[in-house]
Parts: C-alpha cells; structure tokens; sequence
C-alpha cells in the first residue's frame, strides 16, 4: 500500500459510502417515490399518448404504435445489461457488496425487458415485414443478449459459496459488454432487415414530432420504472440479508448493523 | 501499486482483449453477417442456381407486373441498388407494406431468367411520418415515395397534421407553411 | 389493413410484465420490511439495546 491513496483507492473509499446497507437503506427509501411515481404517470401518459392520440405512420399505418412499447423496451435491454457491466467493474476491483446484491437484482428484470423487446418485435415484424424472425444481425446480437442475461441469472445463483457466484457473474457480465456496440451498430456495419437509428446523436431526427414527444416520455417512464423496480429490489436484497445474518446469530446485532465506522 | 489498482489494470486488460477478439472474429464473418446481398453483387458474380439467397433492393417504380394463376398471384418487379437491376418473380401474397419505390428482401435462388423468390419481406426505412404529411409533402410535388426517401427529415418533422390538412385545404400545389423549415 | 390484435398484443405484453415485477418487488420488499421489523424488535428485547435504524 503507498501512502498517498491513489485514485483507484480513492474511488473507492466514495463508492463504499454507500456500501454501508443502512445508510442504502435511509437513502434508498428517500429515493423510492421519486422514482416510483413519475415513472407511473410518465410511462401511462406516453403509451396513453401514443396509442390513441398520436398519428398513424404514413407507410406503417396504426402498426407504428408498437413503437412506443419496442423501442423502450429495446434501449433498456441494452441499458440495464451496460448497468450489470458496471456492477461488474465494482465488484471485480472494489469489491462492492452492493454491487453484487443490485447485479442480482437487474438480472431478471433486464431479462424481462429484453424478453418485452423481442416479442413487440416479433409482433411488430409480421404485420410490417411480414416474417416473425429472420437472422438479421440485429435480432440475432439482441437474443444474444437476451441469453448472456439468463446466463448471468443461472450463473450468480450457482454456486454454494454466493461469493463465488458474483464473480464468475460478474466476469460474464463484463465479457458480455462487447455484444452492446454489437447491437448498436449492426444496423449501420451490415445489411440488415431491421431499419436504422431514427433518432441519432449526429443528425435530425427522422421522425415527426408529433411521435417524438409521446416516444420521449414513454422512453423516460421505462427508465424510471426499471429504476424504481430495481431499486426496491434491491432494498428487499438488502434487508433479506439483514434478516439471514440476524437469524444466524441472534443475539449479535451489531454484526448485523455495522456502525457508521465502516 | 495497490492490489485494487491491479484488479482494475487486470480487468481492464481482459475486456481489451475480449473486445479486440470478438471485433476480429466479426470482421472475418462480416461477409455472412449480411442479410441479403445487393443486386449489383449478383450481376457481378451470380450464384449457383441451387444456392438460396437474400436480394435486397428498392423495388423500382413502373416496373411491377401483377397476374393471376387460378388463385396464386403472381408478381414481377425489378429489385435496384442504384447500379443494378434483378427482375424478381414470386408467387404468392405480398406483404402489406410492398409498393413501387419500398425496400424489400427476397428470398430465393437466381435462375437464367431472373431471381425466383420463394419468400418477399418488406423492409421500411427509419423515417416516422403521419399519414397527412405525407400526403401534403407528395401534393405539394415535394416527394415521391416512388422514387426514393423522402426529403430531409428537418424540413417537415415539426409539421403537425393540422398544418398538413390546412395546406391541403388551402390549394394542391401552393408551397406549405411549414415547408421553409425550422 | 387493421393490425389491432399486433398492437393491443403489444401493449398487454408490456403491461402484463410491468405489472408482475412491480408487484413482485413491492410483496418482497413489504414482507422483507415486517420480518426485519419483527427480528429487530425480539433482539432488541435480548439485548436491551436501542434500534439504530
């Protein structure tokens, strides 16, 4: 150890504010209806909004109102899995507990959402397309990313030793990251039969307004609910753990509850 | 160097690794990766006749014939990249979304007459527009959807269907309020 | 061309599953609140100590 703390180090020593699990819980419950609420109303506003008051697409018809449930569904797949990435980093260097615990929690509810992505997809390509499936490079790197999170969900719970567990998760979560830019830019690297970026960070974007707006808010409302659900999640994991070392011994609490020394 | 500073160095150094592994491993299948092939790489080397592949292409505008065996329709149209043409035949239903000017994919082997497609997939591009819209920009001889994308986004992605509807109303050919852009 | 069943499939899909993991949580995370409550309460009774949380 050298004895001026490197920023590695120092890094560290702010993260692990936030690894004391009473402290997460004080400020997790402060977060919580933050979280909840807003994303309730944005995401009924935005679907609302979308499915019965924005235009129908020109060459699509009514069809492009999947959209508003397919597209956030697809960025979140992609958001929570870069999420699970940096759980990964903090647990592998730092060491985090709170990053394995939350690495726990995103798995099945990326899952799902990647799982949401792919059927209002399949469901979206038969009217329009008119296939369910091809192995177009962007279908097939997302079911790929559907499978690196229930490989992450089996993988985490595997072993005896839940330590264990987190790493082995966590270098696959890490490992699992190159298929993200994969995702990302199949569309523009290989002919695909999926369409390209509408909305880019470069160029206007390709889309009326009048079906940006209810995208934007629908898109937020998703974020905020994944947010708000994983985070109440993770304050259950949280207490769960509390409960198991209380119930294992009783009558040291103060295990239990490390002090604000930590 | 602390032991957490090496983790991290070490980690770093994986996911490097593990990046530049799977960027070459794409590169080198970049070739199967593909989707469909364009018609200008099937006139440059056609493939062997038993062999099924993706044609992808717009459908050029005036050249779908339409006709009826007993029950099965019958289409012919030319598939371009720009460069090239293919006449495609197919026997069955189109999809929905298939018109002259569209992207579509074919699936199928290449024959001496032209592409036999034993499948068509539409394929739309990126751009959102209501129905109006589109309507005022093709009355207003801005676009023709039979001839290739629409104008640049900018010009009328702020447009509502109410300015649509109005300038429709007002007269066919006169410019659109909204058509100077913002 | 109507594709009603495609869109309503859609958004049922989506409401079906944000309604099953946020009532999931919400069950957790009450029942992991009451259990933590009712054990920190008895070892409060064992050791006579004040609750820090």
């Amino acid at each position: 150890m050298s004895a001026t703390p490197t920023l590695v180090a120092r890094a560290g020593t702010w993260f692990h504010r936030y690894a004391n699990p009473g402290r997460f819980l004080r400020l997790g419950a402060r977060l919580q209806p933050w979280l909840t609420w807003p994303a309730l109303l944005l995401t009924l506003i935005g679907l609302g909004w979308g499915l019965f008051f924005s235009p129908a697409d020109w060459q699509q018809g009514d069809s492009v109102r999947i959209m508003y449930v397919h597209v956030p569904a697809a960025m979140l797949a992609s958001a929570g899995y870069a999420g699970l990435a940096v759980c990964a980093m903090l647990s592998l260097v730092w060491r985090h507990p709170l990053a394995d615990l939350a690495a726990v929690e995103i798995g099945p509810v990326g899952a799902c959402i990647t799982a949401l992505c792919l059927a209002t997809g399949s469901l979206w390509g038969k009217p329009m397309w008119g296939t369910w499936w091809v192995w177009d490079a962007r279908l097939t790197s997302v079911l790929v990313l559907f499978f690196l999170y229930l490989g992450h969900i089996a993988l985490i719970r595997a072993f005896d030793d839940p330590q264990r567990g987190y790493r082995a998760a966590a270098i696959l979560a890490l490992a699992g990251a190159v298929d993200l830019p994969v995702i990302k830019f199949s569309v523009q690297w290989w002919n695909t039969l999926h369409q390209p970026d509408s909305i880019t960070l470069t160029g206007a974007p390709t889309m009326s307004s009048s079906m940006l707006w209810p995208l934007a808010l629908s898109t937020l409302g998703f974020s905020l609910g994944f947010a708000a659900i994983v985070l109440a999640r993770t304050r259950a994991a949280v207490m769960e753990s509390r409960i198991r070392s209380l119930l294992s011994s009783p009558r040291r609490r103060a295990d239990a509850a490390p002090g604000e020394a930590a | 160097m602390t032991r957490k500073t090496r983790r991290l160095w070490l980690v770093i150094a994986c996911v490097a690794c593990l990046g530049a592994a799977a960027a070459l491993m794409l590169k080198a299948f970049s070739s199967d990766i593909v989707f469909f092939v364009t018609p200008s790489q099937v006139a440059a080397s056609a493939p062997p006749a038993d062999r099924t592949v993706r044609l992808g292409g717009m459908v050029v505008a005036g050249s779908v014939q339409r006709e009826k065996r007993g029950e099965t329709p019958i289409a012919r149209f030319d598939v371009t990249d720009g460069q090239a043409a293919v006449t495609v035949r197919y026997e069955g239903i189109l999809p929905d979304l298939f018109r002259e000017g569209q992207s579509v994919v074919a699936v199928g082997t290449m024959q001496k007459g032209g592409f036999v497609a034993s499948e068509v997939l539409a394929k739309h591009d990126e751009t959102y527009m209501p129905k109006e819209v589109a309507e005022a920009l093709k009355k207003s001889g801005k676009w023709d959807p039979r001839f290739g994308p629409p104008p640049s986004a900018t010009s009328w992605n702020s447009m509502t269907v109410q300015d649509a509807k109005k300038g429709l109303a007002s007269s066919g050919s006169a410019p659109l309020p909204a058509s100077t852009g913002n | 061309m109507t594709h009603l069943p495609y869109i309503l499939a859609s958004y049922g899909l989506a409401a079906l599953i944000a309604l099953a993991l946020s009532i999931g949580a919400a069950l957790r995370l009450k029942q992991a609140r009451m259990r933590l409550a009712v054990l920190e309460r008895s070892s409060d009774r064992t050791t006579g100590a004040t609750p820090s949380l």
